[in-house]
């Protein structure tokens, strides 16, 4: 009986029949009390989405894996404490951290939002260390700042460590074959449809299908079914293809990873490519899975396994959005047999062939080939590679860099969603809002429920004054996910644009209330109370920005702007430094360090810096303003005039270029061209405060002698 | 629908008003930033009324003529136009008629910058406080006081709706002497 009702509730996870995998898994549990039945019932609990529950059973639980869902339990419900205490029972043993890399990572998501940055930099590269596909470890490291070489981290370890994990899943497979015939227990029905490829959203279906595979090894389980992890926000089901492999008997705590991969609200799975190993792995798990149900557990390199199938290779759309889904959990991507790993952001299956055919040849091989195993290996770590650099270099703000290396991918790879996005994302931070545009437009067009790097891509019709394009894809946004905190930033930019401040930092709010950890929104939230002329809010918003994530320069340069404002020079200045650490390479950064050093009345320097912009950024016309304004207010007319008059060459229709000539011509005393440019000014519809200003200067040429008051130049 | 409002420039008096408010975008309310009294208030009808947003609650004067709101700010702003909502319809008696706005540094020395008549308001009605002169488009001061000289069929006292006070944007970008008109500077202006 135990046995069947086991059965039975895998099978139900497996089919998101989540309540009814609860009831069962209840009969289970009080009929045979066991270690084992609590963590399935955490499991069931978790998948929907009841992590208190999950909390509760698992409570005072040792063994490793209870400690990791329960750790994984008070992680959903932000109890990191007690989530860090059942990672880490004593802080010697640390290779105790249950569940390997997704344990480390999971640790160090902890310590991340806990602020303890270094503890969560250790864990996150242990994580590295214990499976080098545990991407999101890597992308976290990023955001942190502190992510090494990807060739160093996806290199020659990686390969050999990925090996060892492989050729130890053979090994184990062919012991667990011999003992799946020996029992039958699978009276499950094998749906082998279900094997293959799934186009369901789900985390924990491996589980189910390791034991629809049943003693024979079914030739045809080698689908991959890749599933691509989905963004938690994006109801849009998604086409997940689950593959096998998990392991050992801590199928469980394989399952935990997944189900940690999945909660971990990342979206985008990555299709690896792999060889037949990986199904062979899989059957063997099943096998295992069965004999760890009949008995002893088998000790197996539990943290190999683990980061075998912890791969989740995602993107988070914003670093953690433990949102707890709905229904569309977010998916993991599973190692499957040879097909294609296509870039996450893909729901749809396979686009593009798989570059190396061969490994995905006889399904129905049971042995593993060790040269294939090799070259798939090390694709998938190449594959690694190469966005790893791009993903750094885009952190690191270096953003030609991280361009150059993404043209490296193959076509196929770089029309994913992920991909398209981190380019879009590089040209955004460049200000090439033109090239960012067509990027997001492509990515949105192939992939519209795709919603992470939407809110950047509203930025950037925000930034082109696009009205009815960012109307529209607000509105296609909230009608994919309503509850996105994408979609609401994108309303929120919409209503800015259009100067309803009040009603874009509700939206914003919203977005905030979706997720609280959704940085860009605070920043977001700070721009619209700035607007508001509602400082001390701004200060707020920004700060708590800043206290998630402080690398978010965006957060730094807002703060230096409301110091601005508020004509507190000295601290601008420091946020404009800061600001500028982290991005080195934004002109627009630099212009208002220079503008915040010429208000503390360190000219020299400000020029410095104006010229510094200058050459950054070539396209940029406004240091050579900004330099003619300081030079105009230090007295240097005449240079002032030879900087403006170059300006004026490049941009022509500038109302406010002119207005600044007038005024140094005045200063020089050449009335007529003070008065020329002024009337050009006026010409160029300037702001109505500004031709009031420039008509009462005009005014005042007339009469030179009589000087005016205050209006300064 | 807005009703067209017509106003006669030698009289100065208005007709009508507008149903929907509709202000131009370089325009932003500046109330917020405003300390607001009255002269005086019926209990239940004080001077938050005039500032909730609600057309339903009304300000109700107490006392002598000329009823007076006054609006004071933290430092000199530039203020363009005072909107008011009043209704003929609902109010009769209590629309205010004759209104005169003075500005000043307080109440020692305000000076009236524009009289108004309105005949049977019914919406929102606009005055703009710009002079003929155009380097008056603004009128750039600490106070302003909206003061009810008479009301139709000479009622006592008076009721409105709604005010808002609106002055031009600030220079997004701070410490600049003009704001940028062209798309290319506005670009890179900010960072977002």
């Amino acid at each position: 009986m135990e046995n069947l009702l086991a059965n039975c509730v895998e099978k139900n996870l497996s089919q998101f029949m989540f309540t009814n995998a609860i009831f069962f898994c209840e009969r289970l549990l009080a009929e045979f009390p066991s270690e084992v039945n609590l963590q399935l019932l955490a499991r069931c609990y978790l998948s929907n989405s009841q992590a208190y529950s999950a909390y509760y059973i698992l409570k005072g639980s040792k063994t490793p894996q209870s400690r990791y869902l329960f750790a994984f339990s008070c992680f959903k419900l932000d109890l990191f404490g007690e989530a860090e205490a059942a990672l880490l029972p004593s802080e010697d043993y640390v290779d105790e951290v249950p569940g390997g890399a997704a344990g480390h990572y999971l640790l160090g998501l902890v310590y991340r939002y806990a602020g303890r940055k270094n503890s969560s930099i250790e864990q996150f590269r242990m994580a590295l260390s214990f499976d080098p596909l545990c991407w999101e470890a890597y992308r976290e490291l990023c955001s942190l700042g502190a992510a090494e070489e990807a060739s160093t981290v996806f290199g020659n370890n990686a390969f050999q460590r990925l090996q060892e994990t492989f050729v130890t899943q053979r090994i184990n497979f062919s012991e667990g074959a011999n003992i799946d015939q020996l029992t039958d227990f699978d009276k499950a029905s094998r749906d082998t449809s279900l094997w293959r490829t799934e186009h369901v959203p789900g985390e924990n279906q491996q589980d189910l299908k390791i034991r629809q595979l049943g003693a024979d090894i079914p030739p045809d389980t080698d689908r991959q079914l890749n599933t691509n992890g989905w963004d938690l926000n994006t109801p849009s089901p998604v086409i997940s293809q689950v593959l096998d492999a998990p392991p050992p008997l801590l199928h469980k705590n394989m399952l935990r990873s997944a189900v940690e991969g999945s909660l971990m609200s990342v979206h985008g799975g990555r299709r690896i490519k792999f060889s037949e190993e990986m199904s062979a792995e899989a059957t063997e798990g099943s096998g295992r899975r069965r004999s760890a149900r009949i008995a002893a557990k088998k000790k197996i390199p539990m943290s190999q396994s683990y980061g075998k199938d912890s791969y989740r290779l995602h993107l988070s759309p914003s670093e953690s959005n433990c949102v707890p889904s709905l229904s569309s959990m977010v998916e993991k991507c599973r190692i499957q047999s040879s097909k294609e790993a296509t870039t996450s952001g893909q729901s749809i299956s396979d686009i593009g062939s798989s570059v190396d055919d061969e490994e995905n040849k006889n399904p129905s091989e049971s042995s593993p080939d060790s040269s294939s195993l090799i070259s798939g290996i090390s694709e998938v770590l190449n594959l690694l590679k190469i966005l790893g650099n791009g993903h750094r270099h885009l952190l690191m703000y270096n953003c030609q860099e991280a361009l150059l290396v993404y043209q490296k991918l193959s076509l196929k790879q770089y029309n994913t969603h992920w991909v398209l996005s981190q380019v879009g994302k590089a040209y955004f931070e460049l200000q090439d809002y033109f090239n960012a545009d067509s990027t997001f437009t492509l990515a949105h067009q192939k992939y519209p429920y795709a919603l992470e790097g939407m809110d950047t891509y509203s930025t950037v019709l925000y930034h082109l004054k696009e009205e009815m394009r960012l109307g529209y894809l607000a509105q296609e946004l909230i009608s994919v996910d309503r509850l996105s905190p994408e979609s609401w930033c994108a309303v929120g930019n919409c209503y800015s644009l259009r100067k309803d401040h009040d009603s874009a930092l509700k939206m914003l709010q919203r977005a905030i209330q979706l997720n609280e950890r959704f940085t860009y929104a605070h920043t977001l939230c700070g721009h619209e109370f700035a607007a508001l002329e509602d400082f001390e809010g701004a200060e707020r918003c920004y700060r708590r920005a800043l206290s998630i994530d402080t690398r978010h320069y965006n957060a730094w340069y807002g703060l230096g702007m409301t110091y601005l404002h508020l004509e507190k020079f000295e601290f601008a200045e420091h946020q404009f430094q800061l600001a500028l650490k982290i991005n080195p390479r934004s002109s627009v950064i630099m212009c208002y360090y220079g503008i915040a050093l010429h208000e503390s009345k360190k000219n020299d320097e400000a020029l410095n810096m104006m010229e510094m912009a200058k050459l950054t950024d070539t396209k940029n016309p406004l240091p050579k303003y900004y330099k003619a304004n300081i030079l105009a207010s230090l007295g240097d007319y005449h240079k002032a005039q030879k900087v403006l008059e170059e300006l004026k060459e490049c941009a022509p229709q500038e109302s406010s270029v002119h207005a600044l000539l007038g005024n140094i011509y005045k200063q020089l005393k050449l009335y007529d061209k003070a008065v020329l440019h002024f009337g050009t000014a006026l010409d160029l519809n300037p702001s109505p405060s500004d031709a009031v200003k420039i008509k009462a200067y005009m005014e005042r040429l007339v009469i030179p002698d009589e000087l005016a008051t205050d209006e300064n130049l | 629908m807005a009703t067209e409002s017509s106003e006669s420039e030698e009289e100065g008096k208005i007709r009508g008003g507008n149903d929907k408010l509709i202000i131009e975008e370089d325009l932003r309310e500046m109330s917020k930033n405003a300390a607001w009294s009255v002269s005086s208030c019926k209990p239940g009808n004080g001077v938050t009324t005039l500032r909730d947003d609600n057309l339903e609650t009304y300000w109700q004067s107490d006392g002598l003529q000329p009823h007076l709101i006054n609006i004071q700010f933290q430092k000199k702003v530039k203020l363009q136009l005072v909107v008011l909502y009043v209704d003929f319809k609902l109010d009769e008696s209590y629309t205010p008629s004759k209104i005169s706005i003075r500005a000043g540094d307080g109440f020692h020395n305000l000076k009236e910058i524009k009289s108004v008549e309105l005949v049977k308001p019914t919406g929102w009605v606009c005055l703009s406080l710009s002079g003929t002169d155009p380097r008056e488009t603004f009128v750039n001061t600490f106070m302003l006081q909206i003061a009810i000289l008479s009301n139709h069929l000479n009622g006592r006292d008076t009721h409105i709706r709604q005010i808002k006070v609106y002055g031009p944007r600030p220079n997004p970008i701070p410490r600049q002497p003009f704001q940028f008109t062209s798309m290319e500077f506005l670009t890179y202006s900010t960072l977002r």
